[in-house]
């Protein structure tokens, strides 16, 4: 008898070859039979009218500390991701030495947007300094597998010290980073993050920054040793230093033969020609033989905010940007504080900021809203006879700072554009930042997106397409053995989904992150049953409770 | 395939160690006055100098241009 017989499915069982009906059998954790299954399971599962797949792997996100509490990775397991790459953008929570838990809790912060308590202790218990050591205590309540990355910024800071994100490395500190990598990748690890572009709770560069290319050349050495994946975060708002990444990624593939993959590469109308220059440049490194992946996400850029929180909406604008990230009370007093409200509409621009906010939706508003929600803020400002920037700023006052606002499709949103992107044999869907801006946006429901937009209203990808592209392929880039696949044999990560319904649900506030901090969230759509490692992990009954995750590797 | 058959692309380098971005300039823009070879640096560089506190500081990572963007085709 098998463990479990989910019957009558669509196969699509992630290669890109034409789905088929037929049954699927599980047993210890392993994929038995694909095809016409003759015994009995101890669980039948009935898929009739459904998608079976394999799980989904998001190859970008931030679940390091998430993890610790909630060894789901909720909700990212309801929508059907059975695997999570986390440490990326040059972050892990280990190797860590205890001195240095407070600096990269600052980072993980900025970069999270979490709460300081999700990070002091109060969430869960550090018990480790060393990479394998965190896995150790990822391993106890793990509910989804987990394939991760360690941070260049986290190695430096153990070799380094406070000199981290102050200087360039000796030869002998170099050589050390070497060898705790050699270290973290022995543990486990299936490669090293680093970045170009983040910050610190201070707004100063984190430490991989710091690094000159001899460092970076020198640690993907020991990526080539063990075959493992370097990535990325590149200046993606910028077409010619992204192009000049992809170049310095190529020759790092090329003299170490190994994967590199950078994150993110975004459709935009500021930079309209960015894609088609990245992807032409990628061709001619691809041709040269480098492996160079540009990862790309599914779902357009929207931005939730409001004044309660500090937001990367602000980022573009250095005097609202700085004034959120004060403590609340001072924020608060500067927002009433008629000198300084004058001082920010200012900066908002000349036409009190009806071009910067004035298409912000007002999205959500506590008590009696007036009927205001889904107004643009132009709208309601116009109402009141004033500007949008000090509507934004009078509106948040009168209520508390709980005024959410919404900046919809920001960039990566047009269909046409975006979805033979996705499909480029030579593009690599990722990007989700699962687990991370926690309180800009939902990471969450980006592959029930790429069904829904792409393959069933725009018919952009077809659905094997799709499946491939967030199954066989990621497992392919990242050399994660026996996933992605539904052959027999293969680890029985799957998933059992609606084809005409599955979808990302809307965006929604909770205040479930330790310490009580809000995150935006999506629930799932479509999805019948999520199956890691050959035991049901969730279904529409809920998350189920046995710890089935793993360290993959 | 060498990299003799990648496209042209705009000219960068990476800082080595203990470089500044005035010795940049004077490696890399020989014979150009010492101010005006930092002003193109700046202006080829916002990166660098507009998008950075403290504006300028430069880290070991980053890509500096060393000529202006290229004109795009049909430009």
């Amino acid at each position: 008898m098998f463990d479990c017989v989910i019957r009558n499915g669509l196969i699509v069982d992630g290669s890109g070859l034409p789905a088929f009906k037929g049954d699927l059998a599980l047993s210890d954790g392993r994929i038995a039979v694909v095809g016409a299954v003759r015994g009995a399971g101890a669980v039948e599962f009935d898929a009739g009218g459904r998608v079976v797949a394999p799980g989904f792997i998001d190859p970008h996100t931030h679940f390091d500390a998430q993890l610790l509490w909630d060894g789901a990775a909720r909700p990212a397991l309801e929508h059907g991701i059975t695997t999570v790459v986390p440490g990326n953008c040059s972050l892990s929570l280990a190797p860590l030495r205890i001195a240095d838990r407070e600096a990269l809790s600052g980072m993980f912060r900025q970069i999270e947007e979490l709460p300081k308590e999700s990070l002091d202790g109060s969430a869960f218990t550090w018990t480790w300094e060393s990479f394998d050591g965190y896995l150790d205590a990822l391993r106890r309540t793990l509910k989804i597998n987990v394939a991760p990355l360690v941070g260049h910024s986290v190695i430096r800071l153990w070799v380094m010290g406070e000199a981290a994100n102050q200087r360039a490395a000796t030869a002998e500190e170099q050589a050390a980073m070497q060898g705790l990598l050699r270290a973290c990748l022995e543990a486990g690890a299936v490669g090293l993050s680093t970045s170009y572009v983040d910050v610190d709770a201070n707004l100063h560069p984190v430490p991989s920054r710091f690094a000159h290319s001899d460092e970076l050349d020198g640690l993907a050495a020991v990526l080539g040793e063990f075959g493992r994946v370097l990535q990325v975060v590149p200046e993606f708002y910028n077409t010619d230093i992204t192009i000049a990444r992809v170049d310095q990624l190529a020759e790092l593939s090329l003299r170490h033969n190994i994967t590199t993959t950078f994150s993110p590469l975004f459709d935009s109308a500021n930079t309209p020609d960015n894609v088609s220059r990245v992807m032409a440049r990628v061709r001619e490194q691809v041709r040269r033989g480098a492996r160079v992946w540009p990862q790309v996400q599914t779902r357009p850029i929207d931005i939730s905010f409001s004044l309660d929180l500090p937001s990367l909406f602000f980022a573009g604008n250095p005097p609202w940007y700085h004034a959120m990230r004060l403590p609340r009370p001072e924020r608060l007093r500067l927002l009433k504080d008629a000198t300084h409200q004058a001082r920010l509409v200012a900066a908002a621009g000349a036409d009190g900021g009806d071009a910067w906010l004035g298409s912000l939706i007002l999205r959500q508003l506590p008590g009696d809203n007036e009927g205001l929600e889904g107004r643009t803020l132009r709208e309601i400002a116009n109402s009141r006879g004033q500007g949008s920037a000090q509507t934004l700023i009078e509106l948040s006052l009168e209520h508390d700072l709980q005024a959410h606002f919404l900046a919809a499709n920001r960039g990566h949103e047009i269909p046409e554009r975006v979805g033979p992107l996705l499909a480029d044999p030579l593009v690599h869907i990722g990007a989700s930042d699962g687990g991370a801006h926690i309180c800009s946006f939902s990471t969450y429901g980006d592959t029930g997106y790429l069904f829904s937009k792409f393959v069933r209203e725009t018919g952009l990808l077809s659905l094997e397409q799709a499946v491939k592209k967030i199954t066989l392929d990621t497992a392919s880039i990242w050399g994660l053995p026996n996933r992605g696949l539904l052959r027999a044999g293969y680890a029985a990560d799957v998933v059992v989904f609606d084809p005409d319904t599955i979808d990302r649900g809307p965006e929604r506030a909770v205040s479930d992150v330790p310490g009580g901090g809000m995150r935006y969230v999506r629930d799932s759509v479509g999805v019948d049953a999520v199956f890691v490692n050959g035991t049901l992990a969730w279904d529409r009954g809920g998350y189920k409770d046995a710890s089935v995750g793993s360290i993959v590797t | 395939m060498s990299s003799a058959s990648l496209s042209r692309q705009r000219r960068f380098i990476l800082p080595q160690p203990g470089d500044s971005l005035a010795a940049i300039a004077a490696r890399e823009l020989p014979g150009m006055d010492a101010a005006a070879a930092m002003q193109h640096l700046e202006a080829w560089n916002l990166h660098i100098f507009l998008m950075r506190r403290p504006a300028g500081l430069l880290t070991g990572c980053d890509v500096v241009f060393v000529e202006p963007p290229l004109a795009t085709a049909g430009a």
